[in-house]
């Protein structure tokens, strides 16, 4: 283990504005697996998320100056992370034209105990339009609240909870394989 | 009979719809102060977007976007947008007079309701109107009440529902569909 | 039930480390754009000084139009909350619409 590993990130912070590439270096390391997960579950794509994910961080070695906490490097790096993310998706209108199957090789990884249900999750989220999807990854794989998945992506809290709603109630039908119906009455 | 119906509904509003012109009367509705209400709500959305801050907005949509483009055209005829929703944590709190002397300015002429729905589950209520002028939609009243929230949407100029339709599935705008793997 | 699918949306979607060596390639693109940087750097520092002083005289003109920019913002944020909302109702009225048409005989599309 590196000296760096132990340094809380606001001490890495100081060192990394300070120009000391250990430092972040270890930020890199910290936070990898946040970053890279967001692309992946955005792009779909191994070879493309870790590009989007490298840039994230060159970006963040840039604008290392304007953080100023740990609070506000993680919010950041999600921030930057999805809206890469979706912007190239809308730049390359490339929705979900490539079989998911990275996210199949993820699954089979874990542990959990019903690995086709969780491959077949994770495909039909790839399958949600941009935004959709961007809420249901903040919100069930970083486990943020509407309001801070509101700040992250620049919306309002009423348009995160539509997305949340309607994404849940399309994959709970996909999932189970029924039509999905409305019941106004 | 279903996709008649509502192509049906939505070939009325293109006809309506058809180019923008001098327009005859003001489809803006004389909305309450709802004064008080702010406090008793867990949920409060109020949006006054008169010509100046739509023309603002219009110029803070890029281009070059799609969804940004699919709005300005939406909204290229429309002079004004005013929404009021509240949301409470209690049944019927809010003054249904209030909301009912809404309804009671679209039976003024012109104004031709398009959809009532009625739910009694739900107790859900939603009326369209709109007001026709010249065989011109130039005005827009969505009323939609249910025991614990009530919405006013009035948009006044041009209203090309066809466009509106058609911003479906952006910015959490309803219509989720999967995308298609091909 | 809807706990459940909640769950397993989360174990479904639970973060995965990139392939081993990304800090190490991280690092290295930042040393390449570093490289490139030093030589624009001398050809900077003559721009930038005779920049600081148009600038500083564009600073009152600039900082009202950043003010400007955010009230732009922040009206078309009200835009798109407001269209989301009449979608939303209109999306009822539709729906309503489409479940009581009564299907005609020989229509074999489902709902």
């Amino acid at each position: 283990m590196k000296a760096s590993d132990t340094w809380s990130a606001d001490e890495l912070l100081t060192r990394a504005r300070g120009g000391e590439s250990s430092a972040f270096a270890t930020l890199v390391r910290r936070y990898q697996r946040t970053v890279y997960s967001i692309a992946l579950r955005m792009l779909s794509d191994r070879h493309r998320a870790e590009d989007l994910a490298q840039e994230v961080f060159l970006q963040l070695y840039r604008a290392i100056d304007s953080i100023d906490s740990e609070t506000h490097l993680a919010f950041w790096l999600r921030k930057v992370a999805v809206n890469r993310a979706i912007d190239r998706m809308r730049q390359e209108s490339r929705h979900d034209s490539e079989p998911l199957t990275d996210a199949v090789a993820v699954a089979d990884e874990s542990t959990e105990e019903d690995p086709l249900l969780h491959r077949r999750m994770a495909e039909l989220v790839a399958q949600l339009p941009p935004a959709a999807r961007a809420v249901v990854v903040l919100r069930y794989q970083e486990d943020l609240d509407p309001v801070d998945i509101a700040s992250t992506l620049d919306m309002s809290i009423n348009t995160v909870k539509s997305h949340l709603k309607r994404s849940l109630t399309l994959l709970r039908a996909r999932v189970q394989g029924t039509a999905i119906v409305e019941d106004i009455r | 009979m279903n996709t008649l119906l509502k192509q049906s509904i939505l070939a009325l509003c293109g006809m309506l719809s058809l180019c923008a012109g001098a327009l005859a009367a003001d489809g803006q509705l004389k909305l309450p102060e709802f004064g008080g209400l702010s406090d008793k709500a867990s949920e409060v959305v109020t949006i006054t977007l008169d010509p100046a801050l739509l023309g603002l907005a219009a110029r803070f949509l890029d281009p070059a976007k799609p969804e940004d483009a699919a709005v300005r055209e939406a909204i290229a005829g429309i002079k004004g947008i005013y929404v009021r929703k509240y949301v409470f944590d209690t049944d019927f709190v809010y003054p249904q007079a209030d909301v009912e002397s809404v309804r009671k300015q679209l039976s003024a002429p012109g104004w031709q309701r398009l959809v009532e729905v009625r739910s009694r589950k739900e107790q859900q209520k939603v009326d369209i109107y709109l007001l026709v002028e010249q065989e011109r939609a130039n005005g827009l009243a969505i009323i939609a009440s249910e025991p614990r929230e009530f919405t006013i949407v009035n948009i006044v100029g041009s209203i090309d529902m066809k466009k509106l339709h058609e911003l479906e599935g952006q910015f959490g705008i309803p219509k989720l569909e999967l995308e298609q793997k091909k | 039930m809807s706990k459940d699918f909640e769950q397993q949306l989360r174990e479904a979607l639970r973060p995965v480390d990139p392939e081993e060596g990304f800090e190490l390639r991280v690092m290295a693109r930042i040393a390449r754009e570093r490289s490139r940087a030093r030589t624009k750097v001398t050809r900077w520092v003559s721009v930038a000084l005779a920049a600081s002083v148009v600038f500083a005289a564009f600073l009152g003109a600039h900082q009202w139009q950043q003010r400007r920019e955010q009230e732009g913002l922040e009206a078309r944020k009200q835009l798109i909350e407001a269209l989301r909302l009449t979608g939303e109702k209109l999306d009822i009225a539709y729906q309503a619409v489409n479940r009581e048409a009564p299907e005609p005989a020989d229509d074999g599309s489902g709902a």
